[in-house]
């Protein structure tokens, strides 16, 4: 009962982040390029969507976090973590892959341009949103070194993913490739629904499970 | 449509300015390039590979029928 | 120098198309022509205008605008550029991907055997001091290119901005030239618009450079839809005397979706450039149209580029017997080589498609169809008269370089694969530094008030039209005039005619009432008033040159006449105003004074 529950809980997380993108990519209406860019492509927005998930792998997911102990939620959200945020960390670089298979544009170039296009509230928020997934990413690897009490430490987790998701929304919305309506609507819903669970479980904290880790 | 449409531009014009027959202009609201003059598009495809971030997609026919010196 | 976009705002886009749409519906009622009215998006009478001085203005930024202002500026005068498009993106310079250098360690031929076969070639037709100025020159300019990195990607901007950033030429880019200005008898400026700002520009010059490239009449297939003969008719209306307008590059395309120039091409626009040796040739395109023109269009034309006796036609363009082997344009083609015709049904010699593990463009392949370069010459036999070998025209100050330059140094015919290009650089080059001390000897004359006013009256007209054609209808309607087979390409005396009626009706009765509702029509506007006066020149020198010739071929009159026609048609502005035609011998410098006056003076 208890296994069948958990399978249940994880195949909804595998299925919104994982298998509602997919959908969502093969049946939208998109330029296919050749398969390494599309397979850069869909790294990158499940990439994405992974880090949205972010949310639901973590002591916000209180449900989840009952079923199959807070350890395992916690090696989850930590994989996921790293390993996506490499992804989206590299993805500027992604962008200009195919510079390197032509005569044109040297894919410096190209980067140099892509990263100093400040006219473009997309780009603005895409170099705030990479600040702020490598300050992330910086604070929770050296979470233990940085001498914070756990608590304090959370909030900064909690509230600088805030910002980083909004900020990265925004311009995933604004400037991707592939960010159809539905693209666009469901990451927002997504967004929303994590925001609301981690102000709700922020602001009307009773400090149940402060103390485990 | 010989332009066809862009997808994940940054708005940094080198397909505006690289265009030769001015097919291309900045839209003011969202700084991103438009295709307001498709019709004039010869397919060259300079704006394509002047594109940074390999954002244009162009097709190889045109909206308007073609005047050639025979058929 | 950075440009800017549309100013306009959208609230002000909104007004005002939303009060020409109640005019229309109310002009709807009376007569229906709601078709015609002209719905200005930008106020024509707020327009600023603006006077920038120089020594020497570049006028266009392909491959001879940029040696032209490199030079210019290296022989110590203050120079500035201003172009239609963007340098080394604009005209047919980002598409040629062939240089010629003739450099004499690796050749066989001497420059005098290599300009006595170019001769023999162009039957006579090319200008000697020019084909050996190519050759003497080539070899530095591409050097110099190669020290810009020219060599080194398949775009030019980036190699092209080198030296002219280096010596902090100003660029400005994206304004269109509408009118040369002449005073006292000598060049004193050039006037047009920004497309982006709403700004009439002057600027006054000691000598100006025209490196305009060429032009057609925005053919389908062919990167040259910017390129309108702009330089050679704004000349032609301050008296100049301009050449060449009876030739025709004859390149094909494919049947199907024959306006996609970049897929006819292969990958060819993808690569980066690279040199090429002494190849002489006779490529005549109108072989091509001949063939089709016999047998019946381009179902029973047979491969092309196999010479006419395989498709069982006689007759035709005459090809001198030492060039029979070669194929029609485009046939031979290898790699490296500059503009020629893709390889239409050449299985063998078909270029690689595109990478990125894609197919075949869709459409590509199947038969071709012709007429994809209509309205332009050969390379560098239309254009300017030139009075000397430097590249000066009939007009003090006045100079031109490229493509923009009748220089004839590939002659009637295209002889130099590759030499296009270069021959742009180092007429670029020579051109540049001849302005530059010419600009040393005179003193630079503001454009009189009087000329500003009516200039730009001139230049804004069919923003201030209520009602008239679309420049993108009457283009529409010369293409259908002039690309068929029978008018320009396989050449009798009636058809001419009455082609040339149907001009002239667009010239009198169309031109005049060209309209345009922003500043990307402005310019098309301007473009096709340019395009029309070409075709009228084009028309009127074919219907003189009473024989056949390289690549002018008359159905009418198919064989050369050496008695009659070693001679060139210069073509200029009567003293009434109409258009004149003269005649100048082969290997002859034209002179400054107009026939009329030869006359009278004899």
């Amino acid at each position: 009962m208890k296994t069948q529950n958990y399978i249940i809980k994880l195949s909804v997380l595998i299925f919104s982040f994982l298998i509602v993108p997919l959908l969502l990519y093969f049946t939208g209406n998109f330029q296919r390029r050749s398969t390494l860019m599309e397979t850069l492509s869909i790294t990158t927005i499940l990439g994405f969507s992974l880090l949205l998930s972010q949310f639901f792998t973590s002591r916000l997911n209180i449900g989840l976090v009952k079923k199959i102990r807070m350890v395992n939620v916690l090696a989850i959200h930590r994989f996921i973590g790293y390993f996506f945020i490499a992804v989206i960390l590299l993805h500027p670089f992604f962008i200009i892959v195919p510079k390197f298979f032509d005569n044109g544009v040297s894919p410096s170039d190209a980067f140099v341009k892509l990263i100093t296009t400040f006219s473009t509230t997309g780009i603005i928020l895409g170099i705030i949103g990479y600040t702020l997934m490598l300050l992330l990413m910086v604070t929770a690897y050296f979470r233990f070194k940085m001498h914070l009490n756990y608590k304090t430490w959370r909030r900064l987790h909690g509230y600088s993913a805030l910002l980083f998701v909004i900020a990265a929304t925004w311009h995933v919305i604004d400037m991707g490739r592939h960010s159809n309506t539905l693209f666009s609507t469901y990451y927002v819903l997504m967004v929303v629904i994590g925001v609301f669970y981690l102000l709700k479980t922020y602001v009307t904290n009773t400090g149940k499970h402060e103390n485990k880790t | 449509m010989p332009i066809k449409s862009i997808n994940g531009c940054i708005g940094c014009e080198e397909c505006i300015k690289s265009c030769p027959t001015d097919v291309l202009r900045l839209n003011p609201d969202s700084k991103k390039a438009e295709i307001l003059y498709p019709e004039d598009c010869q397919i060259c495809h300079l704006c394509r590979m002047y594109c940074p971030v390999d954002a244009i997609v162009i097709t190889p026919d045109k909206s308007i029928p073609v005047i050639v010196s025979w058929g | 120098m950075k440009t800017k976009h549309r100013k306009i705002s959208r609230r002000k886009f909104i007004t005002l198309t939303g009060g020409a749409a109640g005019f229309a519906a109310m002009g709807g009622f009376a007569m229906q022509v709601d078709w015609a009215l002209n719905n200005p998006e930008i106020n024509a009478e707020t327009l600023e205008n603006n006077r920038i001085t120089t020594d020497v203005l570049v006028v266009g930024s392909g491959m001879a605008g940029l040696f032209a202002a490199v030079k210019a500026h290296d022989a110590g005068a203050q120079v500035l550029m201003v172009s239609k498009g963007r340098l080394g993106s604009s005209g047919q310079t980002p598409f040629a991907k062939g240089i010629f250098a003739y450099d004499k360690d690796n050749e066989a031929l001497s420059i005098d055997e290599f300009v006595a076969k170019v001769s023999r070639s162009a039957l006579g037709t090319n200008n000697k001091a020019y084909t050996r100025q190519l050759a003497e020159h080539s070899l530095a300019r591409v050097n110099e290119l190669r020290e810009w990195g020219f060599f080194e990607s398949s775009l030019y901007n980036k190699s092209f901005s080198k030296p002219i950033e280096e010596r902090n030429i100003p660029v400005h880019e994206r304004v269109t030239i509408t009118h040369l200005v002449k005073e006292d008898d000598r060049i004193i400026g050039v006037a047009g618009f920004s497309i982006d700002e709403q700004k009439v520009l002057f600027y006054e010059a000691k000598s100006v450079i025209l490196c305009t490239g060429a032009g057609g009449f925005k053919p389908n297939g062919f990167p040259i839809c910017d390129l309108t003969h702009d330089g050679t008719v704004m000349a032609y209306n301050i008296g100049a005397k301009v050449t060449g307008k009876e030739w025709n590059d004859g390149h094909p395309a494919k049947s199907e979706n024959p306006a996609a120039c970049y897929d006819g091409w292969g990958d060819m626009f993808e690569q980066k450039p690279s040199t090429t040796r002494i190849e002489i040739r006779h490529d005549l395109g109108v072989d091509m149209n001949y063939m089709a023109y016999i047998n019946g269009g381009a179902a029973q034309m047979g491969p092309p580029g196999r010479g006419n006796q395989s498709n069982g036609v006689s007759g035709g363009p005459y090809r001198p017997e030492e060039f029979t082997s070669q194929g029609g344009p485009g046939g031979h083609s290898q790699d490296g080589e500059e503009i020629q015709g893709p390889p239409p049904g050449d299985s063998d010699r078909k270029r690689p498609l595109r990478k990125e593990g894609k197919v075949a463009p869709p459409g590509m392949g199947g038969s071709v169809v012709g007429g994809s370069t209509a309205g332009m010459s050969i390379h560098k036999a239309e254009g300017l008269v030139p009075i000397n070998d430097k590249c000066e025209s009939t007009i003090p100050g006045l100079y031109a370089a490229g493509d923009a330059l009748g220089s004839y140094m590939a002659g009637g015919i295209y002889t130099q694969i590759g030499s296009s290009l270069s021959g742009s650089a180092v007429q670029g080059a020579i051109a540049g530094e001849t302005a530059a001390n010419y600009s040393k000897t005179v003193k630079s004359k503001n454009i009189s008030t009087k000329k500003l006013k009516s200039i730009e009256e001139d230049i804004l007209a069919p923003l201030k039209r209520e009602a008239g054609y679309s420049p993108a209808w009457v283009t529409q309607t010369l293409q259908s005039i002039m690309i068929p087979n029978f008018v320009l390409y396989i050449k009798k005396e009636n058809l001419m005619k009455a082609a040339l009626a149907y001009v002239e009706e667009l010239r009198d009765h169309h031109v005049p009432h060209l309209r345009a509702s922003n500043l990307h029509e402005l310019r098309l506007a301007h473009e096709t008033k340019n395009m029309v006066i070409s075709a009228e020149m084009k028309l009127r020198a074919s219907l003189m040159r009473t024989e056949s010739r390289c690549s002018h071929f008359r159905l009418d009159y198919p064989e050369v006449d050496n008695e009659n026609w070693q001679a060139w048609i210069n073509i200029f502005k009567g003293e009434d105003g109409s258009m004149t035609l003269e005649k100048q011998p082969f290997n002859t410098w034209a002179s400054t004074t107009k026939s009329s006056e030869i006359e009278a003076n004899s």
